[in-house]
């Protein structure tokens, strides 16, 4: 299986609002673009995905809207809020700091 | 925030309905997106979509995930699993009725009983802070209730330190009548001025007693009951400062009592009148010792009643200086809580019924949880279908607890209504001297023991079977149906029975002791005979003469009344021992060296005319009774009861002896004995026949005044052949022609006699009602258990027939289980009820708590019934058809 279930959730929810920050996406883009930019490392499977889009969107982080797909399907796509391109910030700087202390204690060792 | 949140979000759910189909659609979505690029990459179609399946997981539980996550997500589910539930009693309504029935009685009749013993047992009086107050006094065998003599409370009320206030009342009874307009005997209450203040009550109308209301020659005022406001004033608020006629007399109204208002002793009380006590008079009367009074008072905080004692117990060393040395040992201090002294004759009760309620709840909780687990059994498919589907097991435990909780609510509503019809019931059979089952209601804080028992009950009938495991594997069919709940079935039906066996032979024990008490020999008739009593006021009939006068023109009319035999004029009846009395070592004999001091023994007198005899049919041993001509001559003749004069003269006649009564009088007058009667059963609800004298009540002389206290009160007795009704309106006619302003208290005999067994008949009739209701219910749960185990084993049963088990064998096998369980359930219940009937043994009256005949006959009714309820459910076990099972296998 692929590493979804590993992932933490809060690591999930910041892919998700790294991967809106772009552009408005449906969920099987934002699955498809986290596979694609980690190289087939992180497979993202719906179970956890629309949960994570459902809470996500609960917390008014992201927005939902009905569009047109590139496909010409009715597909419902997520776009980030004004607060949660906020917790985007503040997530990615949470994440450097641990990330770079994680680093320095795996050199130290 | 949370809540918050949680509830915008459903909200939200309820305008955008869609949300569901919207979840659906971007999920197919998603898989679709997948499978087109499954297909991109070169996939088969076929595999393109299995593959994108595979990827996708399973779709049930993303979605249930995703609903999840949502904030509102408990508040839904929990509707979810309330429509669930509710569509579920639908399809099975008889499932459903039965087990809110079930809760109904069980819930009911422990509200109904809790509201009773509430009172008694937990409730806190209507007194501020009545965890202070105390009752102080002296006890003995005579007077266990406490009292005080107005010399020794003059010195107590100055000297006492553990007290913050002191008070007390007259002891009673203080009958006074309202004599305006038709006159009303009512209870007038002579307390302190400072009785009120100390037990913590402010009047709801007007005000307490001022200092001087309750000196000699203050002003005559009184404070009136609510209830007397209410039903002879019509709530008039300008009853205040009115003057209103008591015993002919004015007295000015200056307060009302509070509705909640009772006297520390419970006695009915109408108007309270302010005790003008004198001091210095009171303490030459009554040979120096001052007027008996019950004495209450409020403790400083933080002392203890133990050390309430302690403080007062060198007080109670001088005073007890002064007591007649014969009797000092007899007397001890006492300083008890009010609560104590109010529910000592009925706490036993009170847990009785309330232990009795209880098992029927815990009977009925039982059933509903068994019950609960056979459908749980029966659901197991169900559920393991549920499971497969993705439904996780905290799911199903909720949704399960979710359905019990709503019977539980269910069976709380039911119970309550029934509660309200049953209490009715109580109130109806209550006799009325139990004054707290009559202020008995169902009030928030019953409907809150209510709600907390329902919750109890339907938790614990709930969590079994919502603690059951669905089995997948049951869905092949392969698996063989667990039994384990089965036997936790068997556990609480054997402790139904045991439960039941306490009910019943708690019920068998005081059916028999009631039937005692009802059969038992008075020593009196009580059939054909009418009594009234009256009491002469004091504003009235302040005259001896005048008193006399009364009762010998009432005695003439009555006795040339339609069919009457026998006439008497007394001042005390049986079944009541009188109050007039003393001690057997009071009592002197001519030429007999004097009783010693130990043998403290109680003895009664009364005074009785001449027709007393004859008109209760006491018989006469030995001797004579009282002769007419003795009423005007100045003989002192006495007579005995057989007891009295076995004590006094063993193994010899007494007739013609000399005695005196009232050793502490050296003056008293000496008397002949004239005849031995017959014992009278007085003491009503004990074994013990106490020794009784009987003296000649006479007229136009003073001489039956010299014993002691004239009591006002007038008791006519008369036994007519003529119908009873007719006699008692004709006694009634007669006193009213002789003065039609006294109010009549007027019984037959018979009701005074049945009145002594209100309260026994009151527990025994509820309690039997108890056991019935929990037999019953213990004998569905039996019988609903062997059903099911029968339906359950219904092809092995089959197989077991097929491969040559003859019908007896099968009976043997479903008869042998239902046997065992009736004997476990027995056994365990004997032990616990020989544990419960020794506790009871207080109210039993000529019944060993060991009774050999209750115990057989409960464990006889109990396998008679417990057989019967096999019966349904062995029959058909045995005609459970072999070819159909080996047809279906």
């Amino acid at each position: 299986m692929p590493p979804s279930s590993d992932l933490l959730q809060g690591t999930l929810d910041l892919l998700i609002l790294r991967s809106l920050a772009l552009e408005p996406m449906h969920g099987w883009g934002i699955a498809q673009r986290i596979q694609q930019i980690s190289r087939d490392v992180l497979q993202i499977g719906q179970g956890s995905l629309y949960p994570a889009l459902h809470r996500l969107e609960y917390r008014g982080w992201i927005q939902a809207e009905w569009g047109e797909s590139e496909n010409n399907r009715r597909a419902k796509f997520y776009s980030l809020t004004k607060s949660g391109k906020k917790q985007l910030e503040a997530e990615l700087e949470n994440w450097e700091r641990l990330s770079s202390a994680i680093a320095l204690v795996l050199k130290g060792a | 925030m949370e809540m918050f949140s949680a509830w915008k979000a459903l909200l939200r759910r309820i305008i955008r309905r869609n949300e569901e189909v919207e979840l659906d659609e971007e999920l197919q979505f998603h898989l679709e997106r997948q499978t087109q690029e499954n297909l991109a990459q070169g996939m088969e179609s076929e595999e393109a979509r299995r593959q994108a399946r595979i990827a996708f997981g399973a779709m049930g539980r993303a979605r249930d995930e995703c609903r999840e996550s949502r904030p509102g997500f408990w508040v839904e589910r929990l509707f979810q699993d309330v429509r669930y539930a509710l569509r579920g009693f639908r399809r099975n309504p008889v499932f459903a009725l039965t087990i809110v029935a079930t809760l109904m009685l069980g819930i009911g009749t422990t509200t109904a009983v809790f509201s009773v013993v509430d009172r008694i047992l937990f409730r806190s009086l209507p007194y501020e802070h009545a965890d202070q107050l105390v009752s102080v006094g002296m006890v003995h065998s005579l007077e266990t209730q406490g009292f005080l003599m107005g010399n020794t409370y003059y010195i107590w009320r100055d000297n006492q330190k553990p007290f913050e206030e002191i008070t007390s009342e007259a002891t009673g009874p203080h009958e006074c009548d309202l004599t305006e307009g038709t006159p009303v005997q009512l209870d007038c209450e002579p307390v302190e001025g400072n009785f009120l203040s100390t037990l913590g009550i402010t009047p709801v109308l007007g005000r307490n007693f001022l200092p001087e209301e309750a000196r000699p020659g203050g002003p005559d005022v009184a404070l009136i009951s609510y209830r007397l406001w209410l039903t002879h004033y019509n709530l008039d608020p300008k009853i205040l400062n009115k003057t209103i006629q008591i015993d002919g007399k004015p007295v000015r109204v200056i307060g009302v009592l509070p509705q909640s208002f009772e006297m520390p002793r419970l006695q009915n009380v109408d108007v309270l009148r302010a005790i003008m006590i004198d001091e210095v008079a009171d303490h030459s009367a009554n040979g120096g010792y001052g007027s008996p009074r019950r004495v209450f008072a409020r403790l400083k905080p933080g002392v203890s009643l133990e050390q309430a004692w302690s403080a007062m117990e060198p007080l109670f060393h001088d005073a007890n200086k002064q007591i007649p040395a014969d009797i000092r040992k007899d007397i001890h201090l006492s300083v008890r809580s009010l609560r104590d002294i109010q529910t000592q004759n009925v706490r036993l009760m009170a847990w009785v019924l309330f232990g009795s309620v209880i098992s029927v709840l815990l009977i009925a909780c039982a059933n509903v949880a068994s019950l609960l687990m056979a459908r749980g059994t029966s659901r197991q498919r169900e559920l393991a279908v549920r499971v497969a589907l993705g439904a996780s097991k905290a799911r199903l435990f909720w949704q399960t607890l979710t359905e019990t909780m709503l019977l539980s609510i269910a069976g709380a509503v039911a119970g309550y209504l029934f509660a309200k019809g049953l209490l009715r019931l109580f109130l109806a059979l209550a006799p009325a001297r139990l004054s707290f089952v009559h202020k008995a209601q169902l009030d928030l804080r019953v409907i809150g023991f209510t709600l907390a028992v329902s919750m109890l009950c339907g938790i614990f009938s709930g969590l079994i079977p919502a603690l059951q495991r669905p089995n997948a594997e049951l869905l092949t069919g392969r698996a063989e149906k667990r039994m384990t709940h089965a036997s936790v079935r068997q556990l609480l039906v054997a402790g139904q029975i045991a439960a039941g066996m306490i009910l019943l032979t708690v019920a068998m024990l005081l059916v028999r002791s009631f039937r005692n008490l009802d059969h038992q020999q008075m020593g009196i008739r009580v059939d054909n005979t009418v009594t009234a009593r009256v009491t002469l006021g004091v504003h009235k009939y302040p005259e001896l003469a005048g008193q006399a006068h009364f009762s010998e023109a009432v005695e003439d009319q009555l006795r040339y009344g339609p069919g009457v035999s026998a006439v008497a004029v007394t001042d005390s009846l049986p079944p009541a021992p009188n109050q007039n009395g003393g001690r057997l070592n009071q009592v002197v004999v001519a030429g007999k060296p004097p009783v010693t001091a130990g043998a403290g023994e109680v003895i009664t007198s009364r005074w009785v005319s001449p027709g007393y005899f004859p008109t209760l049919e006491i018989p006469i041993l030995q001797g004579r009774g009282f002769s007419q001509d003795e009423v005007t001559s100045s003989e002192r003749p006495v007579i005995l009861n057989q007891i009295l004069a076995e004590r006094l003269f063993p193994g010899q006649s007494p007739l013609g002896e000399r005695m005196r009564f009232g050793k502490l009088d050296p003056d008293s007058p000496w008397y002949t004995v004239i005849g031995i009667a017959g014992n009278v059963r007085n003491s009503g609800l004990t074994d013990k026949t106490v020794p009784e004298y009987y003296l000649l009540r006479r007229y136009g002389s003073d001489h039956w005044d010299t014993h002691g206290v004239w009591s006002r009160t007038v008791i006519f007795v008369v036994r007519s052949s003529a119908p009873i009704e007719t006699t008692v309106q004709w006694v009634h006619s007669r006193i009213t022609a002789v003065d039609p302003t006294l109010p009549i208290d007027i019984a037959t005999m018979k009701e005074r006699v049945s009145s002594l067994e209100d309260q026994p008949r009151f527990q025994t009739v509820l309690v039997s009602l108890f056991a019935i209701t929990g037999l019953a219910m213990a004998i569905i749960g039996l019988y609903g258990l062997l059903s099911f185990l029968v339906a359950q084993r219904e092809r092995e049963i089959g197989v077991r027939m097929a491969l040559g088990a003859t019908r007896s064998n099968i009976l043997r096998l479903v008869m042998g289980r239902s046997l065992r369980l009736i004997a476990s359930g027995t056994l365990v219940g004997l032990a616990l009820s020989l544990m419960v009937s020794r506790m009871l043994s207080h109210l039993l009256f000529s019944v060993g708590p060991y009774d050999p005949l209750s115990y057989s006959l409960v464990i006889l009714l109990l396998i008679f019934v417990g057989l019967m309820a096999t019966l349904i459910p062995a029959r058909s076990a045995i005609s459970v058809d072999p070819a159909v099972t080996l047809r279906s296998e």
